[in-house]
């Protein structure tokens, strides 16, 4: 049998998924007397290639090409479909990771064939290859097999196998073979853009000294803008309560209380919050709290330090105009 | 189309209640019975499926609750040295409430009899049942709701259940999983009262008797109260105060071990008046001074609210089809005179399994076959029970006063009394309009003995995934904005127990209905009561609802 396993990198760099899909192809291989080839595919990926090549498999074939620079899936199929093609191998594997996720399945249809995906296991049975896949959130799993014509098409999951029990060549070094594809602009119909990091939150209220906080009381979006200023006049950070990050006024990032961040900062600042329990959950632990509510009856007066029985329209531009005066005295 | 995985059962059962775990357990005892005796076909527990929608098996369970424990014996005969049964009854008390002073009976009635009876955690006894069930080999699913049914012959052949990872526009997240496609040669529906998916059935096949199903809506609270304030094994149900003469419901206050106090209040849903707040009218009973004075220096617990089906046997929907069979709250299996089900509803549970077994052994799941269930029913003690009954509920749906002369009658003749079978209406039906009446204010609670909405939802430990499509699928919105704030004031802001629906006042001058969904506690009182009949209560992604540990 022949085994081919699809690595994957970025920019030069491995994802780590790729080594225990190698040693997963290793443990197989072993038990069906298989030999496993491994592609590296993008560009400038040579010494990629060495590296794996020192590990306990037959072949590195390196698919590079201009157009594999970044991934797309159209690329990637088209190339990969010649990959097979040539290679003519029995089993394909692939780590589970969102890129695979992505074209895997494209290329094995495009073959006619199935792909079982997110494989957490394997075993060797009667010289048949079944896999053990998670079904019900890990509840129960479930043994699938391939019925039809090789090749066929496997992903294992990340952390299904452990890297470090890839073993190392035991002759030295596996032979890098480049393999050349022949791929054109016009078969890849997506045009990838600059790499991002996406943005994990811009603020981190947790982390913030001085929170001004508005709820329900602000009555439009528009009046957000007031708070804003009573804000940045005091050097603290906007927050909510979940009525107006739930009408989409400010985003989810900015919601304090049970379904939203837990602070305690120096200093709290409520702008026409009632204080419900859900609210009051999440800002009771910070050392100062204010109030400013029109409703002498609203809870937040219980757990605040100092409360304003008033109108936040009155009192928020005041406000801002007397933090300015202040800090330019 | 979503590509779906698709799994093969014997039996599927959706909803793990006193019903549903019943017929699960039952099942995979006559099964390794059956296996043991190497009988032919061979069959296995593991191929029997049960689905629930809540984070935990027992997290969805409200109840009072008080348990006669006759079913549970037959299923469990050593359930008293295994079973979670908190403490005996060992006192029961009748009381009318009138404005601060209470008259208790001095002879309680025998609705209001409790002797032999266990007061009960539902939430724990139903956790304790899913540990036996899973022990048995029964896959037990949890945190995955039925999302739809799979129609076939002239019945039913599994679920889909719901989606995971969708977001609340619709559109796919990154941890999309689609629901699975599970077949069943017989599917069991034990979702509880109004069950989403028995609602589709029932319309469906026309499954509904001579009445349609009604309901009432039950709140409860549990609390910690200073030592001493009542005996274990105390249990107490008030009819009067502050509930209006022409409604229907009462409170209860029951004695549990380590001074935490079971206290609630039931009510039936076919009230006139569209700005009634049942949450409001449980909360002003607990100002009594007979209530008060035991809550006193206490703590809230926990809170939760469910609704009941008490349309009683004239509203038992036909409960087989083929490949299918409904049990529970679902099948109207509830006593609506004594309040009680649990007992029923894992009776019919047992009765369901008996007959899988048979139609599994045959080969043969057809409606034919499965019709052996309402006649195992026939000659069970569930129809004796419920057969005294049949005209009870229907008895009250024009007040108390003559209510009470019906049941009267009925207690002398066996149930049947002066008219029956006796009819009813759908409980939205009763709606009178409000004729501009203007909105009542609020009830806001003082925050120790009494809460608003929010606080007490708090205390349901509700959770839901944020970014979700909403679950209470409004078909027109505009209704709601215009039509029904005219003639009825919008009472889903006043039915809902948990703060979900609110009327908010626009800048033109108009309102809008925003739905708190992340709120919802599951007790579909809206599906029920909204009087336009266009919610839809749906499942959300499993594992989100309230939480009723020790409830």
């Amino acid at each position: 049998m022949k085994i081919l396993v699809i690595t994957e990198q970025r920019q030069g760099k491995w994802n780590n998924a790729s080594f225990e899909t190698l040693a997963a192809a290793e443990k197989i291989a072993k038990e069906t007397g298989s030999a496993v080839t491994a592609v590296v595919i993008g560009k400038n990926i040579s010494n990629l290639a060495e590296e794996i090549a020192a590990k306990n498999l037959s072949e590195v074939l390196v698919v590079e090409h201009n157009l594999l620079e970044a991934y797309t899936p159209d690329g990637y199929c088209v190339a990969l479909k010649q990959v097979v093609a040539s290679a003519k191998p029995d089993l394909v594997l692939f780590p589970h990771t969102y890129q695979v996720r992505d074209f895997a399945p494209k290329l094995a249809a495009q073959l006619g064939k199935g792909t079982i995906g997110d494989c957490i296991d394997y075993r060797h049975e009667g010289g048949k290859l079944i896999f053990v896949r998670q079904m019900f959130q890990g509840k129960t799993v479930a043994d699938v097999t391939f019925s039809g014509e090789a090749p066929w098409f496997a992903s294992f999951q990340s952390g299904a196998f452990r890297a470090d029990l890839l073993t190392a060549n035991p002759s030295g070094k596996a032979s890098i073979k480049a393999f050349a594809v022949d791929l054109k602009a016009e078969q890849i119909r997506t045009k990838p853009l600059e790499l991002f990091k996406e943005a994990k939150s811009s603020v981190d209220l947790t982390q913030a000294p001085i929170i001004v906080s508005v709820g329900r009381g602000i009555k439009a979006p528009e009046n957000i803008a007031q708070a804003e200023a009573v804000a940045k006049a005091i050097g603290g950070e906007l927050a909510a309560s979940r009525p107006i990050c739930d009408e989409g006024w400010l985003p989810m990032e900015r919601q304090i209380g049970s379904s939203g961040q837990t602070v305690s900062p120096k200093l709290y600042l409520a702008l026409g919050i009632s204080g419900a329990i859900q609210h009051v959950v999440g800002m009771k632990g910070a050392r100062t709290i204010v109030a400013i509510n029109k409703d002498a009856n609203a809870p937040i007066f219980e757990i605040a330090d100092y409360g304003v029985v008033g109108d936040i329209f009155e009192i928020m531009p005041a406000l801002t105009a007397a933090l300015e005066k202040a800090k330019s005295a | 189309m979503t590509q779906r995985e698709q799994l093969d059962a014997d039996v599927l059962i959706v909803g793990a209640g006193p019903a549903g775990l019943s017929c699960a357990l039952h099942l995979a005892n006559l099964i390794k019975k059956h296996n043991d005796s190497a009988a032919k076909p061979e069959l296995s527990a593991e191929n029997i499926y049960v689905l629930e929608k809540g984070r935990e098996v027992g997290a969805h369970q409200l109840s009072g609750a008080i348990m006669n424990p006759k079913a549970l014996a037959e299923l469990v005969p050593d359930f008293e040295k295994t079973a979670p049964l908190d403490t005996r009854v060992t006192d029961s008390a009748a009381l009318l409430f009138t404005e601060g002073s209470s008259f208790r009976a001095p002879i309680t009635p025998p609705p209001f009899q409790n002797a032999g009876n266990y007061v009960v955690s539902l939430n724990k006894i139903v956790k304790w049942m899913g540990e036996r069930v899973e022990a048995a080999g029964v896959n037990l699913f949890k945190e995955f709701g039925g999302a739809s049914l799979i129609y076939e012959r002239d019945g039913i052949a599994g679920v889909i259940t719901e989606d995971k990872g969708v977001d609340k526009h619709g559109k796919p997240k990154a941890n999309f999983t689609p629901g699975y496609e599970l077949r069943a040669k017989v599917t069991v529906l034990a979702e509880g009262s109004r069950g989403s998916l028995t609602k589709q059935l029932v319309q469906r096949n026309k499954l509904d008797n001579i009445n349609p199903q009604s309901y009432g809506i039950g709140i409860k609270e549990l609390w910690e109260v200073q030592p001493g304030r009542i005996a274990p094994g105390f249990v107490a149900h008030t009819l009067g105060w502050p509930v209006p003469m022409d409604m229907y419901g009462g409170g209860w206050i029951y004695g549990l071990s380590n001074n935490r106090v079971s206290i609630g209040m039931v009510l039936a849903l076919d009230f006139a008046d569209p700005q009634f707040d049942p949450h409001a009218a449980f909360q002003i009973w607990k100002t009594h001074p007979y209530v008060k004075q035991i809550l006193d220096g206490g703590k809230l617990v926990r809170y939760g609210a469910k609704s009941l089906p008490y349309g009683g046997w004239y509203s038992m929907p036909r409960n087989y089809v083929d490949g299918g069979l409904i049990i529970g709250d679902s099948g109207s299996f509830l006593d609506s005179q004594r309040l009680k089900g649990i007992h029923l509803a894992m009776k019919s549970g047992m009765l369901a399994a008996e007959t899988i077994f048979e139609a599994l052994k045959a080969g043969d799941t057809s409606a034919k076959m499965l019709s052996a269930f309402p006649q195992k029913i026939d000659q069970s003690y569930i129809k004796k029970e419920l057969w005294q009954v049949r005209n009870f509920h229907q008895s009250f749906q024009h007040g108390m006063l003559r209510g009470f002369v019906h049941a009267g009658l009925q207690f002398v003749t066996g149930g049947r009394g002066l008219i029956d079978p006796m009819r009813s209406h759908a409980d939205f039906e009763a709606y009178k309009k409000i004729d501009g009446r203007p909105a009542p204010e609020r009830f806001k609670g003082d925050g120790k003995l009494t809460f608003d909405r929010l606080t007490d939802v708090y205390h349901s430990g509700t959770r839901h995934e944020e970014d979700q499509p909403c679950h209470l699928v409004v078909s027109d919105l505009n209704v709601c904005a215009t039509k029904c704030v005219e003639e009825y004031g919008n009472p889903c802001q006043y039915f809902c127990p948990a703060a979900v629906y609110e009327i908010v006042k626009e800048t033109n001058g108009g309102v809008r209905l925003k739905i708190n969904a992340a709120n919802c506690v599951h007790c579909k009182t809206c599906d029920i009561n909204d009087p336009y009949q266009i919610i839809n209560w749906v499942v959300p992604e499993g594992g989100g609802g309230p939480n009723y540990e020790g409830m």
